[in-house]
């Protein structure tokens, strides 16, 4: 017996976005907006109408992800226009969209703790000459004000 | 008056500022005859959405492309950058261009 493998029956949308789809984005992308100075999000519409979900970010609310339909096709792109991923499940798509947030909130909080542990070095290189300066100080004071007592 | 030193722009401002430069990308777009999909193809992009998220405001040109772009919409490259330097880092483009000694 043979077996035909179907393709998916593809639906053609067009128009702004459908309650459900941004439910969809809304819901897998929003917990993070919810925090101070988290992300936040806009919708717009192309030339020809095709609809664009974006993603915007700190510290200047600029786009950090999009999300476009494209007849039956959805498009994530980052806030460059380098196209990261492309389907036709929305689903899909927002879940890869949900792990590039994430992959990008590692690079921050790398890059943070990397700045952190550079200013921890060099204040403990500052305050170790000041101490030892002081310690200097000391002993050279003591033995004069002990005479002086 | 001294001017205040402005060490990162509010985002509102920011925002107001890459609308203003989307318009700006738009009309030189509108006068250069073409349509997104058109100057897509011309910086050869696979989509046209990019087109979109910049006019609208939310995204930038990105600086390595900003000469693409002024070739595709027929406009000295400089000058492209310049003006849209002015929109994207208002303060570094006054240092740059606007203050005289």
């Amino acid at each position: 017996m043979t077996v035909i493998a179907f393709q998916p029956r593809m639906l053609q949308l067009d128009g702004p976005w459908r309650t459900g789809e941004l439910n969809a984005m809304v819901e897998t992308l929003m917990p993070e907006a919810t925090r101070p100075g988290g992300l936040g999000w806009d919708v717009g519409l192309t030339e020809i109408g095709d609809p664009q979900f974006y993603l915007l970010g700190p510290p200047q609310d600029e786009c950090l992800l999009c999300i476009s339909r494209i007849g039956c096709r959805y498009v994530l792109e980052d806030g460059a226009g380098q196209v990261l991923f492309e389907h036709y499940r929305l689903s899909l798509l927002v879940e890869r969209a949900k792990a590039a947030l994430q992959k990008r909130k590692a690079q921050v909080v790398a890059r943070a703790a990397l700045v952190w542990c550079a200013l921890r070095e060099t204040v403990e290189e500052r305050l170790d000459a000041v101490v030892l300066d002081g310690e200097e100080l000391l002993a050279h004071c003591v033995p004069q004000l002990a005479a002086l007592a | 008056m001294a001017r205040q030193i402005q060490f990162a722009k509010k985002a509102p401002e920011a925002k107001e500022l890459r609308r203003r430069a989307g318009a700006w990308l738009k009309e030189l777009r509108a006068c250069a005859g073409l349509s997104q999909i058109q100057l897509a193809e011309r910086l050869g992009l696979k989509y046209y959405t990019f087109i979109s998220q910049v006019e609208n405001g939310f995204g930038r040109v990105p600086t390595e492309s900003m000469e693409a772009w002024a070739r595709a919409l027929a406009i000295e490259p400089s000058a492209f950058a310049r003006r849209l330097l002015s929109f994207y880092d208002p303060e570094l483009h006054r240092l740059l261009f606007e203050v005289k000694e």
